[in-house]
């Protein structure tokens, strides 16, 4: 019977490669969809001048610069992502969301939601 | 996933209508702040700290950021098709009383200390 050993070989073959192919797309979804806490530690020293300050206050009009340190990951990512494609009006987080790759946002994202009290 | 999405506006969609008639006699009955954070509840939890990690935690973030916000959201200066619908129908008192309210949550927020301010 070498035909059907065959054949099942390539079929057993065909699995696995699926398999492979199946294991390195969720590993390529993850490191896509979730950034590097590392990288975004040191990413985040420009926040602090704002938003490292407690108590600091927002000029015109006033408010408190917002609390982001434990903030959930994937409302970071969006907040950033609309100052970077300039849908939220804040003009100096605009301009840093500008200075920023999708990808530093994704690590900053990853680092500040990271933070506990 | 967009049908999650879409599930999720019709349903703010609804409650939002729910909440605009609720809202309109606000102005001569006291705030039953209770009552009024029931919408804001159904994404961001009841105790603030938000059912999913596209809902920001609000609980213990400062009131006058949180007013701001609801105040971009109600003039359309700050664009969501879900907080747009449920900031329109709210009074400035309204607004000052969810605040106030999520605010003095507990907290998981905290401003980045100096030791978080990166390397």
């Amino acid at each position: 019977m070498p035909r059907i050993v065959t054949y099942r070989r390539i079929v057993f073959a065909g699995a696995m490669l699926c398999a492979m192919w199946l294991g390195c797309a969720s590993a390529f979804a993850a490191d896509q969809s979730k950034g590097d806490p590392q990288a975004g530690r040191s990413l985040v020293y420009t926040c602090g001048g704002c938003h490292g300050v407690t108590g600091y206050y927002n000029a015109y009009p006033n408010y408190h610069v917002p609390r982001i340190g434990g903030q959930n990951y994937q409302y970071i990512v969006d907040a950033l992502t609309e100052y970077k494609k300039g849908e939220r009006s804040h003009p100096t987080m605009r301009a840093q969301g500008r200075s920023l790759s999708i990808q530093e946002i994704h690590d900053i994202a990853a680092y500040l939601s990271s933070l506990r009290k | 996933m967009k049908s999650v999405h879409l599930i999720a506006l019709l349903a703010c969609t609804f409650a939002a209508n729910a909440f605009a008639a609720s809202a309109t006699d606000a102005s001569n009955k006291p705030i039953d702040i209770k009552v009024l954070a029931v919408p804001c509840e159904a994404c961001h939890g009841k105790d603030g700290n938000a059912i999913a990690d596209q809902y920001p935690r609000l609980a213990g973030q400062y009131h006058d950021y949180l007013a701001q916000a609801l105040r971009e959201y109600r003039s359309g200066d700050r664009q969501n098709p879900i907080m747009g619908g449920f900031a329109k129908p709210l009074s400035d008192a309204e607004i000052d009383a969810l605040s106030r309210y999520f605010a003095a949550m507990p907290s998981k927020l905290h401003d980045l200390s100096h030791d978080e301010q990166g390397d």
